[in-house]
């Protein structure tokens, strides 16, 4: 229990000392939130009135009090530009991003798992000797490359998937589950979720052929061995789920990480989400939009974060021992 | 510290005469001012603005000829905006621009706000001009009621500019945008002066010729919103032009057309305009429009729509003469009137926003509200909007004008590779905006066959400008030899690919009526040329650089 508090006060400290941090980041950067608003004819008393309304015109510590105080109670602020609450601007494309990144990373982590403990069986074959090379290969190519090659051939080419978007143009749907359920946001998915999982299956891969690498040296597998099991159970059912804590933490992490979005799969098939609102929203100096939003970002990677350590711990007894 | 500008003019005038009748003659000045410090011009970053990031490269290159240190900055938007607009004493050069817009149909809102003084300090003049004669002068346009007495007025402010060289004008663009002839009726279209086929006209009055009845267009920007009290990026007009009516609208001459007035009749000391309504308005939520809708509609924004406050200030006092009929009252007689406020102003309902407006705090105004139902009297009704995905309008069938489309949809792409693949794949039929390049599309529309590619001068123009309130950009001789030193040509072909005109005039050759014709030819360019205004102003080339007159010294330096 004390294990418990403990985490969870750090986990509070972090919290804290990232929105201090990104309160100060943002509006000590060059660039004001008003330069978005001057393409128009903006006079010196419109600035003026935007300024107090963006309560830009008190002090930095008072803009600070104000921002922890609202804070504490779970008020994110207004951003600048939708003119409305960050926590629904937010909550608005963070499905999207969050459907994006679990797909992807389940198929990466799938593919993953099961290709890199074969590889690991397969030690010295000519089969890793081919599929170790084709797995950096496709993990060092860059994610916009990538996917304007999908685009290019299974869109513009092939014509199986449309080129861009979450939706047909002015498709109708009864509810959000309907939609995000229906063959068309499915197919709009696929090839941003194809290339984010190219993108991400590496590391998984490669953890999961090195632990297996390591636990098929164990003397369970020897013994397991001379009892004479068949090499699918002894990989699967011996090796494979001792390889495994070590992916599952990574996956836990993954996917704190992945909810910051994916600006660049987003970018190249417009796909809304959470990425491309943090990128105009530091563009625009929208204060309030961005540190909000990064703040939801680094809260969920936290609790993720937390999350693989107490499983870590359940998962695995020798890790509890240690911690006692 | 600023010279008297005018003084400055005859200076510069009378070194120029020189010039031409000395060319080569004089012997180099012995003696010389300091050296002119390091200029750095800024440009948008190259990713985001090639074409205009490499003119920049283009221009430095040439200055460097001339014997100055001239380095080009690139930086995102916001971050340049802060540098030019809001430090407004600390930069000396930058790549600029301005868009077209439907009521930049008519000169007066560019030729006046970019360079009237009273706009030096925090407004739209950021260059920091200030001529006595051009206040003068544009003021006296702006309430001259006669188009062929003002027309002689715009062509000289344009010519001052020219003589002044505020700013070097590089080029106004070439706009592209395609449809497909499979879906549209490709003389259906409507062009617009400056705008394109991309303009209200074109949505109203495009037909379709079988079952694909929604047009769905492009935006390569994000959305902020969608307010007829608020302008917060390009793409909102196009939207907001569709829901709300206008009293008039610019029509395809580029001039303002009654719209939902019946009639619009001045009276004989142009003081006061009466404005009829057309019969049987309706809201889109079937209640009717009325005279007390209009008057919301222009005196809200004094008190609640901070962008569109300007351009109901010149209005005195609007009297309700019956259920249909208002007159506006003018404080001065306005020749831009109809241009910049009945064709501007959103007609919005009374009994949708007068609540919301008076709940709002101190401090807050109507751009702060998101209203949701987005009830106008338009030809299109607004159905849904989905942040980053897209924007669904239904055509209203009971307007007067009503579209021949279904709906409306504009799609948010930001990779203009893959607009490219959606126009040929049918996922948009229509390219509203293409940041690409214009050869890359026609390819594409050949290689596609049943698209149609449509080119047009923007009324927008490419423009470098100069710092008036740091030497050396106080003297006109400097500014006149630096844009002179500018290969135009050279930067049309080269940086637009041949899509854009060159440019001189703060009017666009687009709006014919308007445009000095032949002003572009009025400004002779070549290094050789500059060189010498440069020697005849008085500037000395010393071991390859560039050196103030005698006598002055270098104020900024680092």
């Amino acid at each position: 229990m004390a294990y418990f508090l403990k985490r969870f006060s750090h986990m509070l400290f972090v919290l804290w000392a990232v929105a201090t941090i990104l309160f100060f980041m943002f509006r000590t950067m060059p660039g004001t939130p008003l330069a978005a608003f001057i393409d128009n004819t903006t006079t010196a008393e419109q600035q003026d009135a935007l300024i107090r309304q963006f309560g830009l015109d008190k002090s930095l510590g008072e803009q600070y009090w104000l921002f922890l105080t609202n804070l504490m109670q779970g008020d994110l602020g207004q951003s600048f530009f939708f003119k409305k609450p960050v926590v629904e601007v937010v909550m608005e494309v963070f499905p999207n991003s969050v459907i994006l990144t679990l797909t992807s990373l389940i198929v990466a982590y799938l593919f993953g798992i099961m290709v890199g403990a074969y590889l690991a069986w397969r030690r010295g074959s000519w089969v890793e000797g081919l599929g170790i090379p084709l797995v950096l290969t496709t993990r060092a190519a860059p994610e916009f490359w990538l996917g304007m090659v999908l685009l290019a051939f299974f869109s513009f080419h092939l014509g199986w998937f449309p080129s861009g978007g979450a939706n047909t143009s002015g498709s109708d749907w009864t509810s959000s589950w309907q939609r995000v359920t229906s063959l068309d946001y499915l197919s709009h998915l696929a090839l941003p979720a194809i290339t984010l999982a190219i993108y991400l299956h590496g590391l998984p891969l490669l953890l999961m052929r090195s632990n297996m690498l390591n636990v098929l040296q164990e003397e369970f597998i020897t013994m397991a061995r001379m009892k004479g099991l068949s090499t699918w159970t002894i990989v699967i059912r011996h090796a494979a789920r001792n390889a495994l804590l070590p992916v599952a933490t990574s996956f836990a992490l993954g996917i704190g990480g992945a909810v910051g979005g994916n600006v660049v799969v987003e970018t190249v098939f417009s796909w809304p989400g959470i990425g491309r609102l943090l990128v105009n929203a530091v563009s625009a100096s929208d204060y309030p939009l961005a540190q909000g939003a990064f703040l939801m970002i680094t809260a969920v990677l936290v609790v993720m974060n937390f999350i693989a350590d107490v499983s870590y711990n359940l998962l695995d007894p020798r890790v509890r021992v240690e911690t006692r | 510290m600023l010279t008297n500008p005018k003084t400055l003019l005859r200076a510069a005038f009378a070194a120029a005469t020189t010039a031409v009748l000395m060319a080569g003659s004089l012997p180099a000045a012995a003696e010389s001012g300091d050296e002119v410090r390091k200029l750095t011009l800024i440009s948008r970053a190259q990713a985001a603005n090639p074409q205009q990031f490499q003119g920049a490269e283009l221009i430095a290159q040439a200055w460097r000829k001339l014997g100055l240190d001239v380095e080009v900055q690139g930086m995102p938007r916001p971050q340049q905006s802060d540098a030019v607009w809001y430090n407004r004493d600390t930069w000396d050069l930058t790549m600029w621009q301005m868009v077209g817009r439907p009521e930049r149909s008519d000169p007066d809102e560019l030729i006046y706000n970019l360079f009237h003084s009273s706009t030096a300090e925090k407004g739209y003049n950021f260059v920091g001009y200030v001529n006595p004669e051009y206040d003068t002068l544009v003021e006296k346009q702006r309430v001259t009621a006669n188009r062929d007495d003002r027309k002689v007025m715009i062509d000289r402010l344009q010519d001052i500019i020219n003589e002044d060289q505020v700013y070097a004008f590089l080029v106004h663009p070439l706009q592209t945008f395609a449809i497909d002839k499979t879906v549209w009726n490709a003389s259906s279209t409507v062009v617009q002066p400056g705008l394109g086929i991309k303009n209200f006209w074109t949505y109203t009055n495009i037909e379709p010729l079988g079952d694909q009845k929604d047009m769905i267009l492009n935006s390569s920007d994000e959305l902020n919103a969608i307010n007829p009290f608020y302008i917060s990026g390009a793409t909102d007009s196009w939207i907001t032009e569709l829901i709300w009516d206008r009293m008039m609208r610019i029509g395809p001459t580029g001039l303002a057309e009654p719209w939902a007035a019946k009639s619009v009749e001045w009276s004989s000391d142009s003081m006061s305009v009466t404005v009829t309504l057309r019969d049987g308005m309706m809201w889109h939520d079937g209640t009717p429009v009325t005279a007390e809708d209009v008057v919301f509609s222009f005196t809200a924004p004094v008190k609640y729509a901070p962008m569109y406050k300007p351009f109901v200030n010149g209005i005195a006092n609007i009297e309700v003469l019956d259920a249909s009929t208002v007159r506006f009252d003018l404080s001065k007689p306005n020749a831009a009137f109809e241009t910049s406020t009945l064709s501007k102003l959103n007609l919005a309902p009374k009994h949708v926003w007068e609540p919301l407006l008076a709940a709002l705090g101190e401090g807050e105004s109507a751009e702060s509200i998101r209203e949701e139902s987005r009830i106008g009297s338009g030809p299109f009704k607004f159905n849904r909007w989905a942040n980053q995905q897209e924007v669904v309008l239904d055509a209203n069938t009971d307007h007067w004008s009503a579209p021949k489309m279904e709906r409306w949809i504009l799609r948010i792409v930001l990779n203009v590779e893959a607009t490219l693949g959606m126009l040929r794949s049918g996922e948009l039929n229509f390219l509203s905006d293409y940041t690409g390049d214009p050869v890359l599309l026609i390819e594409a529309s050949d290689a596609d066959g049943d698209l149609d590619v449509v080119e047009s001068v923007d009324i927008g123009f490419q423009y470098v400008a100069f710092n008036l309130r740091r030497p050396p950009f106080d003297d006109t001789a400097f500014r006149r030899a630096l844009s002179t030193a500018i290969n135009r040509e050279l930067i049309r072909k080269a940086a637009y690919n041949g899509f854009a005109v060159t440019a001189n005039s703060v009017v666009s050759p687009a709006l014919s009526f308007w445009h000095k014709a032949g002003i572009d030819k009025e400004l002779p360019t070549g290094i050789n040329l500059a060189k010498s205004i440069l020697e005849e102003a008085g500037y000395v080339v010393e071991d390859g650089k560039l050196h103030y007159p005698a006598g002055q010294t270098e104020l900024f330096g680092e």
